[in-house]
């Protein structure tokens, strides 16, 4: 009897361990217990927004320590035991003026790298696939408009979870894509505003229904792995309940999973890609 | 209170009323019944509400009235601060209307919105700026001719001309409400309702709007037209007169706006932006 | 700041003018700037209480993974929406605003009550509307479930069938009324009843605070209102402004809601700063340093804050010229707000600084302020707030100002103002209990949602992936212990007015120079008849 409920322990015990081994193996961008910074960064663009973010979380820390420090000096030689009689000082040019001037320079160097890295994360320059993604409460839908894939993604249910998977951010219906391929995203929806959000992108995009917002991506081949996300507008109900999984596979996997996804799913109904190179060019009315 | 031999201070302090408290309630009955009304269609309450709600303002205004006459609440200092008060609610008055003309914008300027491909959409004539809304300018800019006339009359002490003047400004307003019925019952049977997609919405919206605000101004100039035949007004206290003045210069200057962006550039300039959509 | 001299005492201020209303009518009925103040007290007080009971419903929801008690997810959007709104309209404004402006800009700029007495109390009878409509939205119909932004299409008639929404829309219009009307009364106060002498640069600071906040009430919540009837007749009568089958625009909803909402965020943090002016002055025994840098810093806020909207809406799809602007135009505000940080450590410096509870309060202000300040710096920066956008970052920030720095402010302002609208003492010791406890409990609540933040959990959710349930557990722990200071203020509250030492006219001693410790505690019915004379410069500026 106890022995038979340690050997139940021991295999819980293994079956998580491998799941959570073979987890680390392929899982790059979930989150983590207790994690308190980003997550692994797999774009370019996400690289250089951590370290963008740790200048100025450095620079800030300098700015909140400093005031700390001044308070904690005013604390010790200004309380009244320490100082009975205040002064009436209430000017110092020199000092006003450094207050200002110094907040100015700092909010200039930041702004630098900022407006660069804005650009730099703002569209693809030269995209080789596009991946059209529309939202809708409370799933996605995923076309390959190059190869004329369509699909949709929803959540896997708690009760239906197999071990190793994730509660809430695991899907049926996982996107595949190329690594080392500028991928070009095209989000729109089909209700109400969501946001199609992966951490370890760089990518927030509002899905606005009558717009057509676009971003990218570009994930290099040795961060091969599968990536999570989270619908990040209130978008109702089961605003929760709409994840987000990336898998991310060398060019020539992507190429044999376009092979079996074309007759897993289909292609697009015809007037689709149609409606979207127009919806590109100039949204209008007649393109909802 | 300090009554009047105590009082040291120029202000006017009110006695405790009861009008803040059943206006409020107005308001809940009229809210509850808009709601109501929305979603059932069952109008008594909102009725009711807006029936308290005007009992409430007459029963203000005749208080305030009855202030201002009795030659001891509205000193100089009053006097400058219900100035200032009138001159902040227009300026709140004015961003109301900010709102009203950023959705316009917003709706038929491809550059703020790129879902507007197309303007006025769906096909729609839009309303053009000749005919009635010209009609309507000018009545305007009379009535701002009109009562200016009424208010130096009043300053120089001509009681009778003043009168007369603001009667005639007041019917001018009228006859613009009635001009701007017609029209609206004109657009409703030949071009466009309420219903027909954004360029309606911001039309009727932003003109209907405006048009409430000549009815207030209209029913303000009224008021002050009785006043004037009772001889409240001289011609160094006649606060609300001016008020009445600068609420009617206010929609004026609005009516202007509205007249060259949505009535006029609205119907030509929008005229060449329809080809952008392909 | 504006020291009285000799010219009019308290001893003149006694109620001795006969009749003053009693019972229900005087409440029900008052013109009476302290006694409405007081009404707005009790109605931040009464909506503290449902606007705290619902976000401690939330982080006992938010304590583990998984559903604890929330069937319906709506239900949790219902109460998120509902506790924003809430806190906002009905507990900081009324608060600061209503409460702390009723009561104190008469008394410090030394007229006997507010330029339009009946006015004001509609504004606040139009308050308490707001929120039973605002209550009455979350109970019928189904409630509210799209968030204090109430964005369409969720917030549109497809999504939102019922009546509640249509209550939210009603409360915040009839609450921006109220606000319109309090602040034309306010400017026309400041600006018309000054005492004799006090010139607009010898007021102080709290009443400069007051002004340019009710200038940002004036000019921010028409465009609100506008909004919201637009989106109301969106709903019920067929209109397109957000319906983009029509050719409206949801996005345009966001631009007019942030419109008003960014200045919002400084209508709530503005009279903050006016409060800690006051305080941080009086314990330091000390006039204010650079005063006229510190009015102005607040106008400037004022003005910039109208142009930076769209910061809340990097992610909905601009161009990058326009976020590029809004990038720079947000930053900008560091500047006039460092100024006021560093003023009051300079108010501090070479100070004889007593640690009342007020002060302490005020000066937890400055810190956790600086704190949840820097962290706005970091989502001004559009690339960042593509990491954080919509995440608890934005929750972790937010709270930092407002639940803590603004709800600070209330507290610092209660300590402080309390002898003289009560005429009773707090008791000092708890006071420094609770300044002690809700320390720890704020920051161990909202602190960890940085860190939530970063790992990209979202916003808005019920339920969350099992690996964020530790700092979300943490958070939770904090939220109990803030609760614990929440309560033993009430009672410090209850206290003090039961059993409170008799408090004399003017607790704080020198320091405490502006002038409505000139007059008893608690301050009579009317103060002020005689008007008293400023004739000396606000203390310090010697331009
Ligand atoms: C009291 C309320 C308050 C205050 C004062 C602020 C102050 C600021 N806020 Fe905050 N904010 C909110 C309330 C407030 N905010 C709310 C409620 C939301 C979320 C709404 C929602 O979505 O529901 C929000 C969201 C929000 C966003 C959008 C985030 C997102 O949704 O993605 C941004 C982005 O720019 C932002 C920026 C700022 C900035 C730059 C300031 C600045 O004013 C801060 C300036 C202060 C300092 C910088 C510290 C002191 C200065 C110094 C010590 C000088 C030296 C400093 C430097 C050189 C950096 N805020
Ligand atoms: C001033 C505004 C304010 C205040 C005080 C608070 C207080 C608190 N808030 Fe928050 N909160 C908001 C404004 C505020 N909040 C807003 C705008 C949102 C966004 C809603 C949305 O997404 O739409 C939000 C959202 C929000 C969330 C995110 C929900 C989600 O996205 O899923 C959470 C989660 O933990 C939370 C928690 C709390 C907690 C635990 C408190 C605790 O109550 C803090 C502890 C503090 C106290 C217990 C003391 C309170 C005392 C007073 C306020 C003064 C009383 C008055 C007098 C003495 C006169 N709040
Ligand atoms: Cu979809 Cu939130
Ligand atoms: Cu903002």
């Amino acid at each position: 009897m106890i022995n038979s409920r340690w050997m139940l322990f021991l295999l819980v015990l293994f079956s998580a361990a491998t799941a959570a081994l073979s987890a680390d193996a392929q899982v790059v961008g979930a989150p983590q217990p207790w994690e308190w910074y980003f997550r692994t960064a797999a774009t370019p663009v996400q690289v250089d927004l951590i370290w963008f973010h740790d200048l100025i979380f450095w620079v800030e820390v300098a700015i909140v320590l400093f005031v700390l420090g001044l308070m904690a000096y005013i604390v010790v030689k200004f309380n009244a035991k320490a100082n009975p009689v205040p002064s009436r000082t209430t000017h110092n040019t020199f000092l006003e003026v450094a207050w200002t001037v110094i907040p100015v320079l700092i909010l200039v160097v930041i702004a630098i790298p900022s407006l660069r890295l804005l650009f730099f994360m703002d569209k693809a320059k030269n995209p080789e696939m596009t991946l059209k993604i529309t939202s809708h409460q409370w799933y996605w839908s995923y076309e390959y408009t190059d190869s004329g894939i369509a699909f949709d993604s929803n959540m896997i249910p708690e009760d239906q979870l197999k071990p190793g998977q994730l509660r809430l951010l695991d899907v049926d219906n996982r996107v595949v894509l190329p690594a080392d391929t500028e991928i070009r995203l095209l989000m729109t929806s089909e209700d109400v505003i969501h946001n199609w959000a992966v951490q370890s992108f760089g990518v927030r995009m509002d899905t606005v229904p009558g717009r057509i917002n676009e971003s990218w991506m570009i994930v290099p081949a040795d961060k091969i792995g599968t990536y999570y996300g989270q619908c990040s507008e209130l978008c109702g109900v089961n605003h929760a309940y709409m994840p987000i999984a990336v898998d991310i596979v060398s060019k020539r996997d992507f190429q044999s999973w376009l092979a079996q996804a074309k007759t897993k799913f289909g292609r697009l109904d015809a007037d689709a890609p149609v409606k979207l190179v127009q919806a590109e060019t100039q949204p209008s009315l007649d393109a909802r | 209170m300090a009554t009047q031999a105590q009082k040291t201070h120029p202000y006017h302090l009110s006695e405790p009323s009861a009008l803040p408290l059943f206006g409020s309630i107005a308001v809940l009955v009229t809210a509850v019944g808009a709601v109501v009304f929305m979603h059932t269609g069952f109008y008594l309450g909102l009725v009711a509400g807006f029936v308290l709600l005007i009992l409430m303002f007459i029963a203000w205004w005749r208080l305030v009235i009855s202030e201002a006459n009795n030659g001891v609440d509205h000193t100089e200092v009053v006097k400058t601060g219900l100035r200032i008060g009138m001159l902040l609610f227009i300026a709140s008055e004015v961003m109301f209307f900010f709102a009203f003309f950023w959705g316009w914008f917003h709706s038929s300027l491809p550059i703020l919105n790129n879902v507007a491909g197309m303007w006025p959409n769906n096909d729609i004539e839009p309303m053009g700026a000749s005919g009635i809304p010209m009609v309507n300018t000018l009545i305007l800019l009379t009535s701002s001719v009109t009562v200016t006339v009424a208010h130096h009359a009043l300053v120089e002490g001509d009681r009778k001309t003043a009168t007369n003047w603001t009667g005639i400004t007041a019917v001018l307003g009228v006859i613009f409400l009635i001009i701007q019925a017609y029209e609206y019952w004109h657009l409703v049977n030949h071009q466009f309702g309420l219903k027909d997609g954004i360029y309606p919405s911001t039309f009727y919206l932003a003109t209907g709007f405006h048009g409430f605000h000549v009815l207030v101004g209209t029913t303000f100039l009224i008021v002050c037209y009785f006043r004037l035949r009772a001889g409240h007004f001289t011609p160094s206290a006649h606060i609300g007169f001016e008020a009445a003045a600068w609420y009617w210069h206010f929609v004026d200057v609005v009516w202007l706006f509205l007249y060259i962006n949505v009535y006029w550039w609205g119907s030509s300039a929008f005229g060449h932006l329809k080809p952008l959509v392909q | 700041m504006a020291d009285t001299h000799a010219h009019a005492h308290g001893h003149n201020d006694h109620a001795d003018h006969g009749h003053h209303p009693t019972g229900w009518r005087r409440w029900m009925y008052s013109t009476n700037h302290k006694d409405i103040g007081t009404l707005y007290l009790v109605l931040a007080i009464v909506a503290s209480f449902v606007g705290v009971g619902f976000s401690m419903m939330m982080r006992l929801e938010l304590a583990e993974p998984g559903l604890q008690f929330i069937r319906d997810q709506h239900f949790y959007n219902v109460l998120l929406t509902a506790h924003g709104l809430i806190m906002v309209f009905f507990v900081v404004m009324p608060a600061l605003i209503g409460g702390f402006g009723n009561w104190f800009i008469p008394l410090m700029i030394g007229c006997p009550d507010m330029a339009f007495p009946r006015m004001n109390n509609i504004s606040f009878w139009l308050t308490a509307v707001g929120l039973i409509l605002v209550a009455t939205s979350t109970v019928i119909g189904g409630g509210a479930g799209t968030g204090w932004t109430v964005y369409p299409p969720l917030s549109n008639h497809t999504f939102h069938p019922g009546m509640s929404v249509d209550f939210a829309i009603l409360s915040l219009h009839v609450a921006g009324a109220a606000s319109i009307l309090g602040a034309i009364n306010f400017i026309t106060t400041i600006v018309n009843m000054r005492a004799p002498g006090m010139t607009f640069h010898r007021m102080p600071l709290f009443i400069w605070s007051m002004l340019v906040t009710a200038f940002l009430l004036l000019l921010a919540l028409p465009v609100l209102a506008g909004a919201l009837t637009m989106l109301l007749t969106d709903r019920n009568f067929g209109t397109a402004f957000f319906e983009p089958s029509g050719g409206g625009d949801p996005i345009f909803w966001q631009h007019l809601f942030w419109f008003f909402g960014h200045p919002e965020v400084y209508i709530m943090i503005i009279p903050a700063f006016g409060i800690v002016s006051q305080v941080v002055s009086t314990f330091s025994k000390k006039p204010v340093f650079g005063y006229l840098g510190m009015a102005y810093a607040m106008v400037s806020i004022g003005f910039v804050g109208f142009v930076v909207w769209a910061h809340h809406m990097f992610t909905v799809g601009f161009n990058v010229e326009t976020r590029a602007y809004f990038i720079i135009a947000t930053m900008i505000i560091a500047v006039p707000t460092g100024i006021k940080i560093f003023s009051w450590l300079a108010t501090m410096w070479g100070g004889s600084i007593e640690f009342k509870t007020p002060m302490l309060y005020a000066m937890g202000f400055i810190f956790l302020f600086v704190v949840g300040g820097v962290t706005g710096v970091t989502l001004s920066n559009a690339p960042v707030d593509m990491a954080f956008h919509d995440t608890y970052f934005v929750i972790a920030h937010f709270h930092y100002v407002l639940s803590i720095a603004a709800m600070y402010a209330i507290f610092t302002g209660m300590y402080y103002w309390l002898p003289k609208m009560s005429g009773r003492m707090y008791n000092e010791k708890l006071g420094q209990w609770q300044f002690w406890i809700t320390f720890v409990g704020v920051n161990v609540l909202f602190f960890p949602q940085h860190f939530l933040g970063m790992a990209g959990m979202p916003r808005r959710i019920a339920d969350y992936p099992d690996a964020f349930a530790g700092w979300n557990m943490v958070s939770s722990g904090g939220a109990v212990i803030s609760l614990v200071g929440a309560l033993l203020f009430f009672y410090i509250l209850w206290d003090t007015l039961r059993n409170g030492a008799k408090a004399p006219a003017n607790p704080w001693g020198v320091g405490a120079n502006t002038l409505e410790w000139t007059v008893d505690s608690p301050a009579p019915f009317h103060t002020h008849e005689v008007l008293p004379v400023i004739t000396a410069e606000p203390a310090g500026s010697h331009h």
